[in-house]
């Protein structure tokens, strides 16, 4: 994995992405927007997800807002934004194929890119990978 | 708390051996249950497709011995256990005095004045007390059989030839509703012709077999699993019985609910000799009138339903009732739910809008009872 080594034994929990509290991720890309998605942590506990509610393109969102839902057979799990920002793209492949969240939830199973509307300030309430990997640590123990 | 505390707290079936090391552990009711092993939807699709086993140890089962004892269970359940043969069961509901439902329950001759009743997990102390309550003025003796037996659902087309790799008799000649003595994995069991999956199969009891002595419920489990059958958690069990349009009691039904609105008339026998608990209050609200009814929703929008979101009318202007339990069909590949709405809106294909979050999403009101064809899925299909 090109964001570096895997650091949780039993989730993936790649290094260069910043992590929440309720296990999504955001990843800045070289174009200034951020992607964000779920954790492998997060995909594991919901398990085989067959539905998925995105926000909408050009939606405002505030950093911790609600700006989608995931479900699986038993539960419904809301997505929040790790960022605060404009919805610039949304993963319309995850209509038709919910299991990319399940399957790759750092890849193919990305959620929506926003342009960050303070990126630097947001950041400070994100875990880096370490930290994460201690979050999941704490909560699956 | 940590979770492995959690767990210990927690009460647990004759399989729990095998639980804990195969599949993911919930709090159920107090229950230390699977909700799944491999995955809900492989283990939903093993069931409408082949064969699955469920651990059903945690129902309540209990036996009513005593001269007295066909017309003490017709007293305290709706339907008519006279008609009854030896070996034959029916499903039949308990109502309070005021018609609200005690519990659904599948009752038995067994012949020999002795009859054989089987409820909710949830409901084990609350049944069994009630049973015991209405016994007075019936020569008939109680015992609560739960923890001195296992019980294993064997569901799916492929249930009968399964099982009998591992029976002595002829597992295809117990007919639908009935139950009958069978030796599985050289040991005494019985098996029903019954399920909640709305699939051909059995309920196998395994006879002799104390909750701290579990050797034989794990050899009849194991024996199971050797021959090709799919270990499926309670998160299949309810998806199974969702497409099935079977009650949960507790969501569905409950002591709110009667029923009439139910739509549970057909296990309900007024005719009969003696009447039954909460036949009067019953009868009552047929004459003022049923005000609302059970329905079936389909999802047409994108969306699926959960319990208690609210049901609206085609507009989206007015709340008719709410969903009381709903989620994916797996084998449909869409939303189902079954919820309670006014009389005038029952019809088949009358549309509704279900308050999903923010959005109304578009629904209509559709045969529920199951929701699948059932000339494709289901014990009536005919394999070829």
């Amino acid at each position: 994995m090109e964001e570096g080594e895997n650091m949780s034994e039993e989730y993936n929990i790649p290094e260069g992405l910043l992590y929440t509290e309720e296990h999504e991720w955001a990843r800045l890309e070289s174009d200034g927007t951020v992607t964000v998605g779920v954790t492998d942590y997060a995909q594991k506990q919901l398990h085989d997800i067959v539905y998925v509610e995105l926000p909408g393109v050009g939606d405002d969102a505030e950093l911790g807002a609600v700006i989608g839902a995931l479900e699986s057979v038993k539960a419904v799990s809301d997505m929040n934004s790790p960022v605060g920002g404009s919805l610039t793209e949304v993963n319309e492949e995850l209509l038709d194929s919910p299991e990319f969240i399940n399957e790759s939830p750092y890849g193919e199973g990305w959620i929506a890119k926003l342009k960050p509307s303070d990126w630097e300030g947001d950041k400070v309430h994100l875990m880096d990978a370490g930290a994460y990997v201690k979050r999941v640590a704490e909560q699956s123990h | 708390m940590g979770s492995e505390d959690l767990v210990l707290e927690l009460m647990k079936t004759h399989v729990y051996a095998y639980h804990e090391g195969h599949g993911k552990i919930v709090d159920f009711g107090g229950w230390a249950m699977p909700v799944w092993y491999e995955g809900i939807i492989a283990e939903h699709n093993a069931v409408r497709n082949g064969v699955g086993i469920f651990d059903t140890s945690h129902m309540g089962r209990a036996v009513a011995k005593g001269p007295d004892v066909e017309k003490y269970v017709n007293r305290v359940v709706t339907n008519d256990v006279s008609r009854l043969e030896p070996t034959q069961g029916l499903y039949a509901l308990m109502l309070r005095p005021h018609a609200g439902i005690v519990d659904d329950l599948i009752t038995y001759n067994m012949g020999d004045d002795e009859f054989f009743i089987v409820y909710n997990a949830a409901n084990r102390e609350k049944d069994f007390n009630w049973l015991m309550e209405n016994s007075g003025g019936f020569d008939v003796e109680l015992t609560d059989v739960s923890d001195v037996m296992a019980m294993i659902a064997v569901q799916g087309p492929e249930a009968v030839e399964t099982l009998q790799k591992i029976t002595e008799e002829d597992v295809s000649e117990v007919e639908r509703f009935s139950i009958a003595k069978i030796t599985v994995s050289g040991l005494k069991c019985m098996a029903a012709r019954t399920g909640y999956t709305g699939e051909d199969g059995f309920e196998v009891f395994v006879l002799d077999c104390p909750v701290e002595e579990p050797v034989k419920a794990l050899k009849v489990w194991n024996d199971l699993v050797e021959a090709g059958a799919v270990p499926c958690g309670l998160g299949a069990r309810d998806s199974l019985r969702l497409e099935a349009g079977l009650n949960l009691y507790g969501s569905d039904i409950g002591e709110t609910t009667n029923p009439l609105e139910a739509r549970l008339r057909w296990a309900v026998k007024f005719k009969k000799e003696g009447g039954f608990i909460g036949m009067e209050a019953l009868q009552k609200a047929r004459k003022d009138g049923i005000k609302r009814s059970q329905v079936g929703i389909r999802m047409v929008g994108r969306g699926l339903p959960r319990s208690h979101y609210e049901i609206l009318d085609g507009d989206g202007d007015k709340v008719l009732g709410e969903v009381t339990s709903g989620g994916l069909g797996p084998t449909l590949g869409y939303g189902i739910a079954i919820g309670y709405v006014p009389m005038e809106y029952r019809k088949l294909g009358t549309p509704v809008m279900i308050r999903i979050r923010k959005r109304l999403v578009e629904g209509k009101i559709v045969k529920s009872h199951p929701f699948y064809d059932d000339s494709v899925y289901g014990w009536k299909r005919v394999r070829t």
